[in-house]
C-alpha cells in the first residue's frame, strides 16, 4: 500500500525470527507427539483456507493474505486454545475486506458450514449463526493489531520477471490473478530497480517458467516463510528455484554455468556478459536489449544471496514435509494430481508444466536435501507417538481435538499438577 | 471453577480464548479520560478525550467511536464495515505531519476506537471564523499556508497510492499550532497506475460541490487528479468564504440510478465556461458526454474576473486555474501544484498557519459538549440521535458487513449528499441541521445564534 515496505507495519512488526516462531508454539508443543505435527497443521490450515478463498471466489492475493493472518495469530495463541477453524474462517472475511473485495458474512459462513463439515474434516459444529464469525472477526482485529496491510510476493515477482515477448509488466495479463495497482505493492517498478544491481532490467521468463515461479510462491503460504522473510526475497528465492527446476530453463543454465563460474558480488556496469552464450529457443527467449539471462540476473541482484538460499531450502524442506500429507489419506497417486490443482503445489500440479517439475523435485529431494523443517528444530521422525507415513486431514483433526481436550484438562485441575506434558517427556527420553 | 468446565464444551470452543484475552484488555476508560463530545455522522461518534497514560499524559486526541450494529435493542456483531477496514488498514501505514496520525486502534464492547491525534481547527472553522465572526476574508499568508501544507501532505498519500477522495474543509484539520492534518481517510482508497476502475467498489464519491468534473460524467477510470480539483475548490472556498461550485445534488432515482449532476456542472460551466473536446478530447468518451450538451455552451470562462477581487494575485489565480484543469491529465499534480510560482511570491507560506495573526484572528477552539459523553461508555445513545436526516446514514451502517459494493455506493452518496453543516476531519456530518445542532449544543448554541441576529 504505502510504496516504502520499509516503513510498513508489516516490515516493522511483522517479519520475526525462529526463535520468536518456535516460543509461539511452546503451549502447543507440550500436547504433540511430535513437532512436526505442527507443521503439518500448518500445511493443513493454509490448504483450508485456499479452498474456502476459492469457494468464495477470491484471489490468489487474498489468500495469501488470509494465510498471513492466521500465522500472525499463531504467533500470539496456540492451537490448544483455540478453534482454528473459526479462526481460518475469519481471516478469509477480513483479507477479502483488506483487499477490497468483500465478501457477505454469510456466504463465508455458509461456505465454511459446508467446507469444514466434510468427513475428512468432521467439524459439524461450526456455528451456523453470523454473529460468532463476527466476534472472531473482532478478536482477531485486536490480534492482529489491526495491520491489515499485508505485502504479498506476486508483485515483486511480476516487477523482477516478465513474460518473453512483452515489453511491459503490465501485459503480464495472462495470470488470471494478475491485477492491477492495489495493496501489497512491495515492490514497484520503480522500486525494483533499487534490487537490480546493475540496472540491467528484468528477467524475461517463458510462460510456463514465470506461472511455475507464482505456483511455488503459491506454496511458500504452507510454511512460516512469510513470516520470517520479506516479499520480494521470498519472489527472488521463488524466481531462484524456477531456473532450478524448470527443465527447459535448466538446460539453457547450466551450458552457462560450466563455462563460467558465476560472480554473486559482481556489480559491474558491463553489460550481460553471459548474453552470447545464450542458447537460442531455451527456456529464454533471445534477450531484448533490457532483458537478462538467469545467471546475470542473479548475480547483479542487490541482495543477500545467502539469504535467497535459506528461503530456497525452507521451501524445499516444505515440499519434503508436504509429501507425506494427504488430504483424502490415499498415498499419493497419478490419478488425483489433476483434481486438487486448488491446493496442489508443483509437485502435485497437473497441468503441463507440472510433471517435469515432479521428477525433478523427487530427485532433488532423494539427494541431499534433508533440511529441518521450520519449527521442528532436533526432530526424531517416527517418535514414540507414532508418526505416521502418511498424516491425513482426519489425523489432524484428531490431534487437534486431543490437544484441546488435554489443554482443558490442565485447566480445570491444575491442582493436580500437569499430567500430560509431551515436550517435558520427550527431552527427558533423550537424556 | 465451573466456567473452566464449560471451556471444553463442544459447542463454543473459543470461550477459553476470549476469557483470556478479555481478561488481559485494557479498557478505553483506563487509558483515556473523556472530555466530550465532538460531532458524529454515519460511521458513529468523535469524542475529545485525554492521556491517562504516564508516557503521554493530558495529550490530547480525538476518539472515533464507529457505531456498533444493533438487532432490536441487542448490541451484537455483525461484521466490521469495509469502510472502517479501509480507514483502518490505511491509516496503520502512514505516517506524515500533514495527515492526521492514528496513535491507537481499541476493540472494546463491540465496538471499534480509534484514537487519533487532536486537531483543534478544521478549514470550515476557520471559513466560518471569516464569514461570521471576522467578517473579512482570511490573509494571504495563512491561505497559502494552508492550501501549501494541504499539498505537501497529498503529495505523501500520493505517493503511496493513497487517493482521499473526501477532500473538503471540514475534512482538512488544523492544530492547535498552525499545522494542517489531512483527516477522514474513511472513502480514502489505493491505487496505482495504470488504474483499475475504481467505481466498482464506491460508485459515488467526493462531495458533490468538490466533485471533479470527469467524476460527474460518470468516469469509470479516474485517479489522483480528483484529488487536485478539489483543492482548487478548497481553495477558491478559503479565498471567497463561500463554496465556488455551490450545486444541488440530483438524487438517485428509484432503480437506483445516479444521475446526471446537471446542477453541479451548471455551477462549474458558470464560472469556467463548458469544456471543448479540444482541450479535454477524452470528455467525449465519458458516459455522461451527451448529457454535458443541454448545458448552455454560450457561457465564458471568468474565472479571472472571479479571482480578481478575492485572491488579488496574478500568480494565484494561475494556480486555480491550473487546478481547475477540465481534463484531468492536464490538470496539476500536487508535486507540480506546490512548485507553484505562487508559493514563492510574498507572503510565503508558514509551518505555523497562524503566525502572522493575532490572538483575535485565530478561530476559537473546537465546542465540545458534556452531555453526550457518557455514551462513549455505554452506548445508549446512539439511537437517541438518529434523527430523520440520518436515515440513510443508519441504513448504510446497518449493512455495512461487508455487503461489498452496492453498499459502499449507497454509502458514498450519504456522505456526499450533505449540506453545509458542521463536519470535522474526524468523520462528517449528514444533515445540515444535525449539523448545528451538536455544534450549537448548550450555551454556544445560543449566543452564537444572538451574534447572528444582531
Amino acid at each position: 500500500m504505502s510504496t516504502d515496505f520499509w516503513s510498513s507495519s508489516h516490515y516493522r512488526k511483522w517479519i520475526v525470527d525462529h526463535v520468536t516462531i518456535r516460543e509461539s508454539r511452546a503451549e502447543d508443543l507440550r500436547y504433540v507427539d511430535d513437532p512436526e505435527h505442527l507443521d503439518f497443521l500448518g500445511i493443513f490450515f493454509a490448504n483450508i483456507i485456499t479452498k474456502l478463498c476459492k469457494k468464495l471466489s477470491l484471489r490468489q492475493r487474498v489468500i495469501g493474505t488470509a494465510t498471513v493472518f492466521f500465522r500472525r495469530f499463531y504467533l500470539k495463541n496456540s492451537y490448544c486454545e483455540t478453534e482454528p477453524f473459526i479462526v481460518a474462517a475469519a481471516c478469509c472475511y477480513v483479507a477479502a475486506k483488506a483487499e477490497e473485495s468483500p465478501v457477505h458474512i454469510k456466504n463465508v459462513v455458509m461456505e465454511a458450514r459446508s467446507l469444514f463439515s466434510q468427513d475428512r474434516y468432521g467439524v459439524k459444529n461450526f456455528p451456523s449463526d453470523n454473529t460468532k464469525l463476527a466476534e472472531m472477526e473482532f478478536y482477531l482485529l485486536d490480534d492482529l493489531e489491526c495491520d491489515l496491510t499485508v505485502f504479498n510476493p506476486y508483485r515483486p515477482l511480476l516487477a523482477f520477471c516478465r513474460k518473453e515477448g512483452t515489453q511491459q509488466r503490465t501485459q503480464n495479463t495472462w495470470l488470471p490473478e494478475m491485477e492491477i495497482g492495489e495493496v501489497g505493492v512491495a515492490v514497484d517498478s520503480k522500486d525494483a530497480e533499487r534490487y537490480w544491481g546493475n540496472g540491467e532490467g528484468q528477467l524475461e521468463l517463458n510462460e510456463g517458467a514465470l506461472q511455475l515461479a507464482w505456483f511455488i510462491i503459491n506454496d511458500t503460504y504452507r510454511a512460516d516463510i512469510c513470516l520470517l522473510y520479506p516479499p520480494h526475497l521470498i519472489a527472488i528465492a521463488a524466481i531462484y528455484l524456477t531456473l532450478i527446476l524448470h527443465q527447459q530453463i535448466r538446460e539453457t543454465v547450466i551450458p552457462l554455468l560450466a563455462h563460467d563460474a558465476p560472480e554473486p558480488s559482481s556489480t559491474s556496469n558491463e553489460p550481460p556478459r553471459r548474453s552470447s552464450r545464450q542458447q537460442p529457443g531455451g527456456g529464454i527467449s533471445t534477450p531484448r536489449r533490457q532483458a537478462q539471462d538467469p545467471v546475470s540476473f542473479l548475480a547483479g541482484l542487490n541482495v543477500s544471496m545467502p539469504t535467497i538460499f535459506n528461503i530456497a531450502q525452507h521451501i524445499i524442506s516444505l515440499y519434503a514435509l508436504w509429501d507425506r500429507y494427504k488430504e483424502d489419506g490415499a498415498p499419493e497417486s497419478q490419478a488425483r494430481s489433476g483434481n486438487h490443482s486448488a491446493v496442489a503445489s508443483p509437485l502435485t500440479q497437473g497441468s503441463t508444466p507440472g510433471t517435469s517439475h515432479k521428477r525433478t523435485m523427487t530427485a532433488s529431494r532423494g539427494g541431499s536435501m534433508s533440511a529441518p523443517g521450520p519449527t521442528s528444530g532436533s526432530r526424531t521422525p517416527g517418535s514414540e507417538g507414532g508418526t505416521p507415513v502418511i498424516v491425513t486431514p482426519a489425523f489432524l483433526t484428531k490431534m487437534l481435538t486431543r490437544m484441546r481436550e488435554a489443554k482443558m484438562a490442565d485447566l480445570a485441575h491444575p491442582a493436580s499438577g500437569r499430567p500430560v506434558n509431551k515436550m517435558l517427556e520427550r527431552t527427558q527420553a533423550a537424556g | 471453577m465451573a466456567m473452566l468446565e464449560d471451556w471444553s464444551s463442544k459447542s463454543d470452543q473459543m470461550r477459553y480464548y476470549r476469557s483470556k484475552k478479555d481478561s488481559s484488555k485494557l479498557t478505553v476508560s483506563s487509558k483515556y479520560t473523556i472530555l466530550g463530545f465532538i460531532s458524529s455522522g454515519t460511521y458513529g461518534r468523535v469524542y475529545k478525550a485525554q492521556s491517562l497514560e504516564a508516557e503521554d499524559r493530558d495529550r490530547l486526541y480525538a476518539i472515533k467511536k464507529f457505531k456498533p450494529d444493533k438487532e432490536g435493542d441487542v448490541i451484537t456483531y455483525t461484521g466490521v464495515s469495509q469502510s472502517a477496514i479501509r480507514e483502518i488498514a490505511l491509516n496503520r501505514e502512514i505516517r506524515h505531519d500533514n495527515v492526521v496520525a492514528l496513535k491507537e486502534v481499541m476493540l472494546e464492547e463491540k465496538s471499534i476506537f480509534m484514537v487519533f491525534e487532536y486537531a483543534e481547527h478544521d478549514f470550515l472553522q476557520v471559513i466560518h471564523h471569516h464569514s461570521q465572526t471576522l467578517r473579512s476574508s482570511i490573509p494571504t499568508a495563512v491561505l497559502k499556508s494552508l492550501i501549501y501544507q494541504l499539498l505537501n501532505g497529498l503529495i505523501y498519500l500520493h505517493s503511496a497510492h493513497i487517493l482521499h477522495r473526501d477532500l473538503k474543509p471540514a475534512n482538512v484539520l488544523i492544530t492547535s499550532t498552525g499545522i494542517v492534518k489531512i483527516g477522514d481517510l474513511g472513502l480514502a482508497r489505493l491505487s496505482s497506475q495504470p488504474l483499475q476502475a475504481l467505481h466498482v467498489g464506491d460508485k459515488v464519491v467526493v462531495t458533490i460541490w468538490y466533485r471533479a468534473p470527469e467524476l460527474l460524467l460518470g468516469a469509470k477510470h479516474y485517479n489522483k487528479k480528483i484529488d487536485l480539483w478539489a483543492v482548487g475548490c478548497v481553495m477558491a472556498e478559503l479565498a471567497s468564504l463561500r463554496p465556488v461550485f455551490k450545486g444541488e445534488e440530483a438524487k438517485m432515482d428509484a432503480k437506483k440510478q445516479i444521475p446526471f449532476q446537471r446542477d453541479q456542472m451548471g455551477k462549474i460551466v458558470d464560472v469556467l465556461g463548458p469544456p471543448t473536446t479540444r482541450e479535454w478530447p477524452g470528455m467525449v468518451h465519458m458516459p455522461e458526454y451527451n448529457s454535458m450538451k443541454s448545458i448552455d455552451q454560450s457561457q465564458q470562462n471568468r474565472l479571472k474576473e472571479w479571482c480578481h477581487s478575492r485572491i488579488r494575485s496574478q500568480q494565484g489565480y494561475d494556480l486555480l486555474r491550473l487546478l481547475f484543469i477540465y481534463d484531468p491529465d492536464k490538470r496539476l499534480s500536487a508535486e507540480d501544484a506546490i512548485k507553484h510560482g505562487w508559493f514563492y511570491e510574498d507572503p510565503k507560506p508558514t509551518w505555523n498557519s497562524f503566525q502572522s495573526l493575532n490572538a483575535a484572528q485565530i478561530p476559537p477552539h473546537r465546542r465540545i459538549t458534556q452531555d453526550d459523553a457518557p455514551s462513549m461508555v455505554t452506548s445508549q445513545h446512539n439511537t437517541q440521535h438518529a434523527r430523520p436526516g440520518s436515515g440513510m446514514s443508519a441504513q448504510t451502517h446497518g449493512l455495512g458487513t461487508g455487503l461489498g459494493t452496492h453498499t459502499q455506493g449507497l454509502g458514498s452518496q450519504g456522505v456526499g449528499t450533505q449540506g453545509y453543516g458542521v463536519q470535522t476531519g474526524y468523520g462528517t456530518y449528514n444533515t445540515q441541521t444535525q449539523g448545528y445542532n451538536a455544534q450549537g449544543q448548550g450555551t454556544g448554541g445560543t449566543r452564537k445564534k444572538a451574534r447572528l441576529d444582531r
